[in-house]
């Protein structure tokens, strides 16, 4: 495989060395009477025929933005308070659509592949390697176009009620939203390191944004500071690995890295290693895998709650495709090398995510500790470098983007007015206040926790079959092991919400008396068995009084939010009973096999 | 492995047929940097070195040839600037895809036009949003709040003390006591009207 795609890529990157004015001249590989897209200098035409069907979400994105802002400076100021998002969900739904209309699109591109292998490859390069052979048209590149529009449909349904609520206005929150997607979906259909730094640039920046978009409060601006002092490091990082990488291998373009670096052996590889380590450790920070996870749990618990769950699962799956793309096409040569590094970094993604997130006390601050251990097995999928394990990656990101959002939703709903109630008391006798939507908590927990008849449990399951396959068993132990610690605090939040208020109730005297230790440690109560009372570190009395208190807010849930609670909730469990998904996961691995 | 490209960027490949290295290459880069500092240091030293000092005041202060400040820099001030800059930002983003858009126009032909149009769209439509969010807006700032309503025990006749104004200080005798100038007395606190 890597011989044919060094004939093919190869012509061209020696094309490229010989003449030192032109650009590489691939026109005459297009067939079937589609469009040419690349840059043709031997005509005398600057003209970059762009393949507007591959990048269709991205501009309907795009596009959807500009026409927010412009509206947004025609109407006067809140004039309409609900119709930004309404807009944002109609523009996300467009590009939902368009997304599935381009999965059966490359269907029929794939249907129509020649018979013969060069004939395949050509075939392939001049319809999926399209706009200046910079973005792939392949069903990678479209599974996360649909992630993405998925999470932008839930988060402009969840952002409506937050910023309603906390008194912020403005377009710019669904503006940002949509741009930060831009940048996801360009960066998981990028076909080279510079298109994959501008999509990771544009998706950064809106998310730097987003995390202090909360202006009166200053947890909000701290996050926002702080995401953006390190994500510019990180970025600069990256950089850097982008240019030794250009330097050992001589191109950026993924395919060509792979044709290079199979047709020759480097006797002196430490610049491709150090390169290779820095353009893991800049998408490494961007996926929050330990040890590059400092920011997330400061900049989750400050940033508003549904942008939280918004960059959890755009900013996490943005990363991965990333990572996949890098690793698994670009250096998939040098899998020896990277391999063992992100081994390494999958193990202790798991433990330090699952061990970290029982010691917060702040729902925010856990999720974003599970948040980085759910991010490990994906890692276990990517370090099994094979197809099965890319599928269960892929089906990890798309799948935990409906549990994430969902339980952030949920998160934004019991924290009342200006984020008062973020601690793990403000869930102590939800089942008892709204049953119905402590059911749905339970369900994404249980997601997380990876309980079967859910789709944590399938996600995790592929993973680790796809690590057991490869070989790597003591990582599936660990994946197993760090599942098996996650769900002590997972189960601690879902024992709290079901936990009988009466008893403590019964011990309020206590609490009100001081002797908190004892107050509401009554034998029905769920509290001693979630972990809570034996603390000692904190004071007895301030402890038990934030944990008892029942929160004193307005849970009301407005209908946008109660239906994307809905659409998570039963995305998590039908797909988790048979689930479809996993064949699409499976199909969008195709160009990684070329075989 | 043979017939491996010729890749002068690239000396680590085997059988790139190259000698040179990477420090080799690098040279240059090197003795660049040390040129910029040896210039660097040699300028401050030797100026401290050979160059006369008589300080006075007036050279120590912060403008040499300024006004000396008598007042510290207000603690606070509208930051209204940063709004101008971005408006220039954006055209000056706008011209410098403008220019190599007009050098290569005919070249580039509809194609070109085309793009160039949807750029400056993009570019109006944030013009736009700037101007819609008061970013022009440069006259004092009115108040789009609700009015308050109208406490008519609390005027400005009975909050604000009358201050002597200089001429009223330079025609009198003598400091002007504030039995003059007596309080107006508040009026006792009317029961809220029933709605």
């Amino acid at each position: 495989m890597i011989g044919l795609l060094a004939d093919v890529v190869g012509r061209v990157s020696d094309q490229a060395t010989t003449s030192t004015t032109t650009i590489p001249v691939p026109c005459s590989i297009s067939s079937g009477g589609a469009k040419i897209t690349s840059v043709c200098s031997d005509t005398n035409s600057l003209h970059i025929s762009v393949a507007y069907r591959s990048i269709l979400p991205v501009l309907v994105l795009v596009i959807g933005a500009l026409a927010l802002l412009a509206i947004s400076a025609v109407l006067p100021k809140r004039s309409r308070p609900g119709l930004y998002a309404l807009l944002t969900v109609a523009i996300g739904g467009l590009a939902l659509i368009a997304s599935v209309w381009q999965w059966s699109d490359i269907g029929n591109i794939n249907a129509h592949v020649p018979a013969g292998a060069q004939a395949a490859l050509n075939y392939r390069l001049a319809h999926q390697l399209t706009i200046g052979q910079q973005v792939f048209y392949d069903r990678f590149s479209v599974l996360f176009m649909a992630l993405v529009s998925v999470a932008t449909i839930l988060g402009a349904m969840t952002t409506d009620s937050y910023l309603r609520r906390e008194g912020l206005d403005g377009v710019e929150a669904y503006v940002l939203m949509l741009m930060a997607g831009t940048g996801a979906m360009l960066m998981a259909a990028s076909a080279g390191l510079i298109m994959l730094f501008l999509g990771l640039e544009i998706m950064s920046i809106s998310l730097y944004v987003m995390a202090a978009y909360h202006r009166r409060r200053t947890q909000s601006g701290e996050a926002g500071l702080k995401y953006f002092v390190l994500g510019a490091f990180s970025s600069a990082i990256f950089l850097y690995g982008v240019a030794l990488v250009y330097g050992a291998t001589g191109s950026t373009q993924f395919l060509e890295m792979a044709n290079f670096l199979g047709a020759n052996s480097l006797s002196h590889n430490g610049i491709l290693l150090a390169g290779m380590a820095l353009l893991i450790v800049g998408l490494g920070f961007k996926v929050a895998a330990v040890p590059f996870h400092f920011w997330t749990p400061d900049v989750y618990q400050g940033s508003p709650t549904p942008f939280a769950g918004y960059m959890a699962a755009v900013a996490k799956a943005a990363g991965f495709a990333g990572l996949l793309r890098v690793l698994d096409m670009g250096l998939s040569t040098q899998q020896a090398n990277w391999r063992p590094a992100i081994w390494l970094m999958a193990v202790l993604t798991l433990l330090v995510g699952s061990v970290m997130a029982i010691a917060q006390r702040d729902l925010k601050r856990m999720l974003a500790y599970s948040s980085i251990s759910q991010a490990g097995y994906v890692l276990v999928g990517l370090q099994a470098a094979s197809s099965t394990g890319t599928a269960g990656a892929l089906f990890y990101l798309f799948t935990y983007t409906f549990i994430i959002m969902g339980t952030f939703a949920i998160i934004s709903i019991i924290q009342g007015r200006g984020e008062a109630r973020n601690d793990l008391g403000a869930v102590r006798g939800l089942a008892k206040r709204r049953p119905l939507l402590a059911a749905v908590l339970l369900v994404f927990l249980l997601a997380q926790a990876g309980v079967p008849f859910t789709t944590g449990f399938l996600a995790k399951f592929y993973v680790i079959q796809a690590a057991v396959q490869s070989g790597q068993y003591v990582l599936a132990i660990i994946a197993m092991l760090s599942a098996a610690i996650a769900a002590f605090f997972y189960l601690r939040v879902a024992l709290l919400m079901y936990g009988t208020e009466g008893e403590a109730v019964a011990g309020a005297p206590g609490v009100s008396g001081g002797a908190g230790v004892s107050g509401g440690a009554g034998a029905g109560d769920g509290s001693i068995l979630a972990g809570l009372q034996p603390i000692p570190s904190l004071d007895g009395a301030t402890a038990t009084a934030t944990l008892l208190d029942p929160p004193a807010v307005d849970e009301k849930v407005r209908l946008p939010v109660a239906v994307a609670l809905g659409i998570c909730a039963a995305f998590t469990i039908a797909a988790g009973l048979s689930s479809p998904m996993i064949d699409f996961a499976r199909h969008a691995t195709t160009l990684f096999n070329l075989k | 492995m043979d017939d491996a490209p010729f890749r002068p960027w690239l000396a680590v490949a085997v059988g790139g047929g190259s000698n040179i290295t990477y420090v080799e290459q690098y040279l240059p880069i090197l003795l660049l940097m040390v040129v910029v500092g040896a210039f660097a240091g040699g300028s401050v030293a030797g100026s401290r070195l050979l160059g006369p000092k008589r300080p006075t005041g007036a050279k120590e202060g912060p403008y040499e040839s300024g006004i000396a400040p008598r007042y510290g820099p207000a603690a606070r001030f509208p930051v209204r600037f940063y709004l101008v800059a971005m408006i220039f930002i954006i055209f000056d983003i706008e011209v410098v895809f403008l220019y190599p858009w007009a050098v290569m126009y005919r070249q580039l032909g509809v194609f070109g036009l085309s793009e160039m149009a949807a750029f400056a769209v993009v570019v109006f439509i944030a013009f736009a949003y700037m101007v819609s969010n008061g970013a022009l807006d440069w006259g004092p700032h009115q108040k789009r709040g609700v009015p308050a309503t109208d406490q008519l025990t609390r005027s400005t006749t009975s909050t604000v003390r009358r201050v002597p104004r200089p001429h009223e200080l330079l025609l009198g005798v003598g400091p002007i006591s504030m039995e003059d100038y007596p309080e107006p007395e508040e009026p006792a606190a009317q029961p809220a009207p029933s709605p």
